[in-house]
């Protein structure tokens, strides 16, 4: 059990079976560790922000430095209007993924990231208020989002495929990119990991060698660290770039 | 003192003058996109949008019964659009990180 690589990712539930009409909507450890990521996230700022100094403390300044960061992005990305729009709903889809990745770090934690119905949820989020602020605010012209300008009429229409095809591969990889980083990155982990108590049990010049998985598991722990802080940067600054679209469609 | 302007000039461009020593332009926020993530989103955006026109092309197909050539369609189409996507990307990318003009250049085949 402890070797299996797969087995982090089992969902198990923790409470008894809760059925909401057709909803199986049972408290599992998935619930459990996004509930602790909203949780930490929202507590944290709470108590960062508790003094409201104007000089701040060390706490403060965290949640300073991280508000100024996403709001930075996102008025980079979609503009002072993607700020006014936007801002709170970029802020709150960063921090939550940024603090599941975090907690997903902690060995025999679960990382719900690592499943790609959050991710993908998530994803189809972004996709759906891109359609609807869009339509709802350009109307039609949020269609100019398909005709690219300066396209010779003859091909026209393979161009507006092509470009409908595009639209609708954005959450997809969207949701994957995260998804699939997060499942990569603790999957390997494990199986480095499990490489040093399998060698041990060897003994002899195994046991010698077994330095080497342990070097490469703090190696790569130390990566996917990183990795869990970019790929949070990463979904929130697309969740940007898509959002503008639908504030200034046509390229 | 050297310089002879009024002081309140001084406090005028004072907040133009602070971003500058701070090396801020219009991007203040962007880490460096690492040469794996970046491979990583060639890939994701390619092989997306290749399954959406799949998908796209087997839909047209169960309704109005084209077997097979919605799905042939759909995956050249598809095929397309990830080429568009790559194409986006990777031009996105470019505008971001312009390359060094000093760098030594590199010879190609040509040379």
């Amino acid at each position: 059990m402890s070797n299996d690589p797969i087995h982090q990712f089992h969902i198990n539930p923790i409470s008894p079976p809760i059925h909401l009409g057709a909803v199986d909507a049972t408290f599992t450890n998935a619930s459990l560790f996004m509930v602790a990521g909203v949780a930490v996230a929202s507590g944290f700022m709470a108590w960062a922000m508790r003094s409201q100094a104007l000089v701040p403390n060390r706490a403060q300044s965290v949640a300073e430095i991280g508000y100024g960061f996403i709001h930075g992005m996102v008025k980079d990305a979609a503009g002072e209007e993607g700020v006014k729009r936007f801002f709170p709903f970029v802020f709150t889809l960063f921090t939550f993924i940024f603090m599941a990745n975090m907690l997903g770090m902690f060995p025999y934690w679960f990382a719900p990231t690592s499943q790609i119905i959050v991710t993908a949820t998530m994803a189809l989020m972004v996709f759906f208020t891109v359609l609807i602020i869009g339509i709802g605010k350009n109307g039609f012209k949020f269609l100019k989002l398909f005709v690219p300008s300066g396209v010779p009429i003859y091909i026209l229409p393979f161009v507006v495929l092509i470009e409908i095809i595009s639209f609708f591969s954005r959450p997809l990889s969207h949701a994957v990119r995260l998804w699939a980083n997060v499942l990569a990155g603790h999957l390997v982990l494990k199986v480095f990991a499990g490489f040093v108590p399998m060698m041990a049990a060897a003994g002899g010049l195994v046991l010698v060698g077994s330095i080497l998985p342990l070097t490469m598991t703090v190696a790569l722990y130390a990566l996917e660290f990183l990795v869990a802080f970019l790929q949070a940067y990463v979904f929130a600054l697309l969740t940007c770039i898509y959002l503008n679209d639908a504030l200034h469609p046509g390229h | 003192m050297a310089d002879r302007n009024p002081p309140e000039d001084r406090l005028d461009n004072l907040r133009s003058r602070v971003a500058k020593a701070r090396g801020e332009t219009s991007s203040t926020s962007q880490p460096p996109d690492s040469a794996a993530s970046l491979a990583f989103r060639f890939g994701g955006e390619f092989g997306a949008a290749i399954l959406v026109g799949a998908l796209l092309g087997y839909g047209v197909d169960f309704f109005i019964h084209t077997s097979p050539w919605g799905l042939v369609a759909g995956l050249v189409l598809g095929f397309a659009a990830g080429v568009v996507n790559i194409v986006r990307v990777a031009s996105a990318y470019n505008k971001a990180n312009p390359p060094d003009p000093n760098a030594p250049r590199i010879p190609d085949d040509d040379d």
